[in-house]
């Protein structure tokens, strides 16, 4: 990082006016040069939006500040969900478009040095039309966030916050290496929002390098979220497990209130890691509950079938009251056993899926119910495949080919 | 039959270790001051009779019996108690208690006055009592959040809407960024290797959920949920009246912040930065 820094600074010097995609191709290649076992480089774009575009489950339309992968790609709540492999040599580059405000990307957890650590003055800042790298080796497997540190109060409900997951080398199905195996996850990023927060005056804050304070108001939420959706926006994001199967559920907090997240006591929650480390002692607990900038891994088997919610309250902080409660869907249906769900599971796009879906191999497909039952077959020369015919529900799908390549999708409209 | 000598000399030397800690406490009230400027009438435990904002800290080691005398030098009566440990004693005006206590417990105690609990407690009449059974370097960290307007209604006799608490200023040890570095009670300050321990106690009426740059650190000990002793964390709440001892064990150098991370811990007077975030400056 501090070489690519140095070589700016003598292009900058000698007056070189680079265009950005020259810049970044330097970037990469100054970073693999500095680091030659690099495994992974991955870039993001920081920036706000000058028009509100992002849509709460009341209709209201906010700007965001955030991160994206890709310079057309609108800003989301959360961030791009990055995820590494344990040992992986990391290059995480940063662009800022934000035509303000400087940014940095603090990997938090990570315990990286203090260079990386993204910490305006202790490690470094990226101003507009810059670009900045981060160098790390993804630790402990485990679940992790990352987030600006600039104006941190501020840019943090502005949207710049994503989940960080490392996974084990052997099994991305494994909790950590000798740990818990699992047959399906969820990553859930608990947070709030303000939309007082969100005002243009605040997303599109003037970069004053001599300012070094900033106002902010009062924090009053209105918006409670999960992965960046509340209320009826939630039905699309749904828990679907089958009896037997070993769902591991990774929770994390960004916000500034608690988060009680409440499980169906038929799920028989295991609370097993918080924090990137495992647990020295399994908790039973139906209950999790994580505070800002926590994160918990829970594994959830169920023992019959039944459908119900899980509850999550978002609880002040200064008076401990619970100030809103968002539900989220839970379908435990059929049992897993016939064959176990593989890997391959990852690569089914989008699931639960209304009209269309990608699956990991062209040909046909058995469509069977999860009693077993054959109820229609899918064909398809690529991997993009019609499912409109098929009734809303949760199905088991083998290849004709490949029999032993076994997925689950849900049908959802 | 060396070792037996060898038991013997570390049995003499613990017994030896154990004494009778004489101490007194002086209830003052003055001001609070904040880095914006900002000050609201706050009263405090002090160990001479000069007002400190910071709170007195008691510190015995397990096997000590604790005398100590409470003066009251305010002009409205006070209670004192060790949270959870001895009896509620009321201290009229001018006048003083004793309080006895035998130290068996490794921990972090509070003491406070615990009239008209939370209120008086919450104008400053909080200090830790750390009871060790290390010698390790210790930091010690009395995490406390403050409401403008709140100390006025308990010094004028009124009891403030707890319900409705908003607090606007967020201090360790009674000072917030970037003064809580000037304190060497909070800064943690070591080497690559050292084994530190951080002392923490919540005295405020918020739940603070403290997030560590660089390190993870090991809790080994909490008033409120011992089942978490063990775990390797970077970030934790503390709950009010709760009490945590920490371990860390730095294996980099640097600088690394540690903060609230309820961000709005990070202000004050509705200003950013300020409130609760320090660093740790660790030397390779």
């Amino acid at each position: 990082m501090r070489r690519f820094q140095k070589t700016k600074e003598r292009l900058k010097a000698s007056g070189a006016k680079l265009k950005y995609t020259f810049l970044i191709t330097l970037t990469l290649s100054i970073s693999a040069v500095s680091y030659a076992q690099i495994d992974t480089t991955v870039m993001l774009i920081s920036k706000v939006d000058f028009q509100p575009q992002y849509e709460l489950h009341d209709g209201k339309i906010i700007g965001l500040m955030g991160y994206t992968k890709t310079l057309s790609g609108a800003i989301q709540i959360p961030a791009p969900t990055l995820i590494f492999e344990e040992g992986d040599s990391v290059n995480l580059n940063m662009w800022n478009l934000s035509q303000g405000a400087p940014h940095t990307i603090h990997l938090h957890g990570l315990d990286v040095d203090q260079a990386n650590d993204g910490v305006p003055n202790l490690s470094f800042e990226v101003v507009h039309d810059d670009t900045g790298s981060y160098f790390f080796e993804a630790p402990h497997p485990g679940t992790y966030l990352y987030h600006c540190h600039v104006t941190s109060v501020l840019h943090v409900q502005g949207g710049m916050y994503g989940l960080l997951i490392v996974k084990p080398k052997s099994n991305p199905n494994l909790t950590w290496e000798n740990g818990y195996e699992f047959d399906n996850e969820y990553a859930w990023l608990m947070s709030e929002v303000d939309t007082n927060w969100h005002h243009d005056s605040i997303i599109n804050h003037p970069h004053d390098p001599q300012a070094m304070t900033h106002m902010i108001l009062d924090y009053k939420p209105q918006h409670f979220m999960v992965n960046g959706k509340s209320e009826a926006q939630l039905d699309a994001t749904p828990i679907i497990a089958s009896v037997g199967e070993k769902v591991y559920m990774r929770l994390a907090n960004i916000g500034y209130y608690a988060n009680h997240v409440i499980f169906p006591s038929g799920m028989n929650a295991q609370i097993i890691s918080s924090d990137g480390r495992p647990l020295p002692n399994v908790v039973n607990s139906d209950t999790v509950k994580v505070y800002p900038g926590e994160r918990y891994g829970v594994l959830l088997e169920a023992d019959a079938e039944f459908n119900d919610v899980v509850q999550i309250d978002y609880v002040n902080l200064n008076t401990q009251q619970i100030t809103n409660t968002q539900e989220v869907d839970l379908t435990v249906e059929g049992f897993i056993g016939v064959e176990e769900l593989t890997n391959v599971q990852n690569l089914v796009y989008p699931n639960p899926a209304s009209n269309e879906v990608r699956l990991p191999l062209e040909g046909t497909w058995s469509v069977c119910d999860l009693t077993g039952r054959e109820v229609a077959k899918l064909h398809s020369e690529d991997v993009n495949y019609s499912v409109s015919h098929l009734k809303k529900g949760t199905y088991v799908l083998r290849n004709t080919k490949r029999p032993d390549w076994v997925v689950k999708i849900m049908i959802q409209r | 039959m060396m070792k037996w000598v060898l038991m013997l000399c570390f049995w003499n030397a613990f017994v030896s270790e154990a004494a009778t800690v004489n101490t007194s406490l002086y209830i003052l009230r003055d001001s609070i001051h904040f880095d914006n400027g900002a000050a609201l009438p706050y009263a405090t435990f002090n160990d001479v009779n000069a007002f400190n904002a910071k709170n007195a800290r008691i510190e015995v080691n397990v096997g000590d019996q604790l005398e100590l005398w409470v003066v009251n030098f305010d002009s409205d009566p006070h209670g004192f108690r060790i949270k959870g440990e001895t009896s509620a004693v009321t201290i009229p005006v001018g006048d003083s208690v004793q309080v006895l206590y035998d130290c068996n417990n490794a921990g972090v105690f509070i003491f406070h006055d615990p009239m008209n609990f939370p209120d008086n407690a919450s104008v400053g009449l909080a200090g830790m009592l750390v009871v060790k059974d290390t010698q390790h370097t210790g930091f010690y960290w009395n995490i406390k959040e403050h409401q403008v307007g709140y100390s006025d209604s308990v010094f004028t006799g009124s009891s403030p809407d707890w319900m409705s608490y908003y607090p606007d200023h967020f201090t360790i040890n009674a000072k917030s960024n970037p003064n809580i570095n000037n304190d060497s009670d909070a800064r943690i300050v070591g080497n690559v290797g050292d084994t530190i321990y951080i002392y923490m106690a919540n005295t405020g009426q918020s739940v603070h959920s403290m997030h560590f740059h660089g390190y993870h650190v090991t809790i080994v000990y909490s008033s409120k949920d011992p089942t978490q002793i063990g775990w390797l964390k970077d970030s934790m709440p503390i709950f009010p009246s709760e009490t945590m001892i920490l371990e860390l064990v730095p294996d980099q150098p640097g600088e690394y912040p540690v903060h609230d991370h309820n961000l709005v811990g990070t202000t004050g007077g509705n200003i950013y930065p300020q409130g609760m975030f320090t660093t740790i400056l660790i030397a390779p």
